[in-house]
């Protein structure tokens, strides 16, 4: 449905994205993994005509991007980071104004914009302003203002950040229907728990360029391991003999060490760890964060 | 085409249809009935007070000043002073009204709204946010226009055809000071150094552009450089009912370069900050 064959987008002498190729068809839920500044918004921004690239090709079915982005927009819907929602309009007021540039009648914007309060459950708001919504709220109309014109493609941009636990839960919901019913999603975020919930498929970013991808397990397995141990209050000697010895991944981690379990040799290090009196030590499964930390040395925030 | 293409097209994967967009021309009122919508929210507070400002000046001056003034010739027409004024002060609400839409407006609409941005997510394009802007900018230039001008009418300083010739002048004013007041959002970085143009430019055109005074009174050299300013321009041309001036061709044609260039440079400015 979406292709992008080799981004690149240059800010003042600095390639902010750097050859960036992606692909992504319908009802699959693609994550953009990657810590702030990696360039997500950058090519996402590209993706639906809001940034013109340096270089590189992007189509939307038969739809050249940037040249025919208006065109490809009629059945793509966006939620860009900030929200640049009408603050003079009502929620109501600002879907039925923005069902109006779709080329929909009154009658017609009224009854979409109904609709749409209904999807995303803002029926005891349909006259408040957007000042007058908390957070999660106006991230949900502008998620119903993205849905508008029922989009084949929908662009997420870090849409939870700074919502509070159980509005990030509640928006997680509203995309997992949209996957549902047939709807494909470009998610970025840099927080691991979302892309791991939600993508089917990841992309993880760091530094403009794509440094791997797969599905969330087969990048955690592939990268780091089924189990990591986190330890403190080793001698690094031991933790380094130890690692060459079993094969197993390394790496300084705030205060502490993080070492990947290798299955055959668990009972072992786990052992040696224990008996070199550490003052912490957690063994814990592998998640995205230590795929991350594995492939860049960055943490994700 | 052979049935053999038809086949090959029918077994094909199947091919999403290409969404269908409305045309430019609707996505640029789309816009524009966008901005009205919110106008008419608060026009209690932003039609009333700002369309007032040269009916002030027309009655004060009119009035106040016309006794000292008495009847003066110009152009070889016998005038009262609230005859002169009276055009000029439907050019100077075209012009306030006009410019202080595009700059301000805009400006919030590109940087403390991200209006743009946001429109820019739906079927819109840069060109027809652009111009919905600017045809907007332009409307509140009209608006204002016209209803100083039905003052002038009702206060019996120019006729209703009079009143009706004016009207291209007004439109194409409104555009004039719409294109400057655009480039003026592009070009500052914050709210504040909209002041630079407004106290720079906008003031003393309002003074030296034949407004109050006929511009022969000046300095030679200050009244040839007048009379190159947009609003100079503007008040001949509503003026023409009263005063002919057989040089008015120029004066269309100064207004129109004064369109398409601010139009022009706006328009490259603006895009390359929303697009980068």
């Amino acid at each position: 449905m979406l292709t992008a064959r080799d981004l690149w987008k240059n800010y003042n002498n600095t390639d902010v994205v750097r050859g960036v190729s992606l692909r992504v068809d319908g009802s699959e839920i693609l994550g953009i993994l990657g810590p702030n500044g990696a360039g997500k918004t950058t090519t996402v921004g590209m993706l639906y005509g809001g940034v013109i690239p340096s270089r590189g090709e992007i189509h939307f079915g038969s739809l050249a991007i940037p040249a025919q982005a208006r065109q490809a927009r009629g059945a793509i819907g966006i939620v860009t980071q900030d929200d640049n929602l009408d603050p003079d309009f009502s929620t109501f007021d600002n879907l039925a104004t923005f069902a109006h540039h779709f080329g929909m009648n009154t009658r017609e914007s009224r009854q979409r914009a109904e609709e749409l309060i209904e999807q995303v459950g803002l029926e005891n708001h349909r006259k408040h302003r957007p000042d007058e919504l908390s957070g999660g709220l106006k991230r949900r109309l502008v998620l119903a203002r993205a849905l508008i014109n029922r989009p084949r493609l929908v662009f997420l941009d870090e849409p939870t950040t700074g919502l509070d636990p159980d509005s990030r839960q509640a928006f997680w919901k509203l995309v997992m229907d949209l996957k549902a019913s047939g709807c494909g999603v470009i998610l970025t975020t840099h927080y691991m728990d979302e892309a791991q919930r939600l993508s089917d498929r990841l992309l993880l970013m760091q530094q403009g360029e794509i440094v791997d991808e797969g599905t969330p397990a087969e990048l955690i397995v592939r990268t780091v391991g089924d189990e990591v141990v986190e330890c403190a209050g080793v001698p690094e000697g031991l933790l380094q003999e130890l690692a060459a010895r079993t094969g197993a991944w390394l790496r300084p981690f705030g205060g502490n060490w993080l070492m990947s379990l290798v299955p055959v040799h668990r009972e072992e290090m786990v052992a040696t760890l224990r008996s070199a009196a550490p003052s912490m030590l957690t063994i814990r499964s592998a998640n995205l964060e230590d795929v991350f930390l594995r492939l860049t040395g960055d943490k994700l925030e | 085409m052979t049935s053999g293409t038809n086949e090959i097209q029918m077994n094909g994967p199947e091919i999403a249809p290409e969404p269908k967009v409305p045309s430019s021309l609707y996505g640029i009122y789309s816009v524009w009935r966008r901005h009205a919508l919110i106008y008419k929210r608060t026009w209690l507070t932003n039609f009333i007070p700002p369309i007032t400002e040269p009916i002030f000046y027309l009655l004060a001056f009119g009035f106040g000043l016309a006794p000292m003034v008495g009847e003066f010739s110009v152009g070889g027409q016998q005038l009262t002073y609230l005859k002169f004024i009276g055009p000029a002060m439907i050019a100077v609400g075209v012009c306030f009204q006009g410019f202080f839409e595009a700059a301000y407006g805009s400006f919030i609409r590109l940087k403390f709204q991200r209006t743009w941005h946001g429109l820019l997510t739906g079927p819109l394009g840069f060109r027809e946010i652009f111009f919905g802007d600017f045809a907007w900018a332009t409307t509140r230039g009209m608006i204002a226009g016209v209803i100083t001008g039905i003052v002038v009418l009702l206060l019996g300083q120019i006729t209703f055809t009079g009143l009706l010739f004016t009207i291209p002048f007004i439109l194409l004013g409104s555009m004039v000071f719409a294109g400057i007041g655009i480039l003026v959002a592009g070009l500052v970085k914050t709210i504040d150094q909209i002041n630079v143009p407004v106290f720079l430019f906008l003031i003393p055109m309002f003074t030296f552009s034949g407004t109050f005074f006929p511009r022969e009174n000046l300095p030679r050299a200050m009244s040839v450089l007048a009379s190159f300013l947009p609003l100079a321009e503007l008040v001949d041309l509503i003026r023409l009912p009263i005063i002919y001036d057989p040089t008015w061709p120029l004066d269309l044609m100064g207004l129109l370069a004064w369109t398409i260039i601010t139009t022009a440079l706006a328009y490259r400015v603006i895009f390359r900050q929303v697009f980068r």
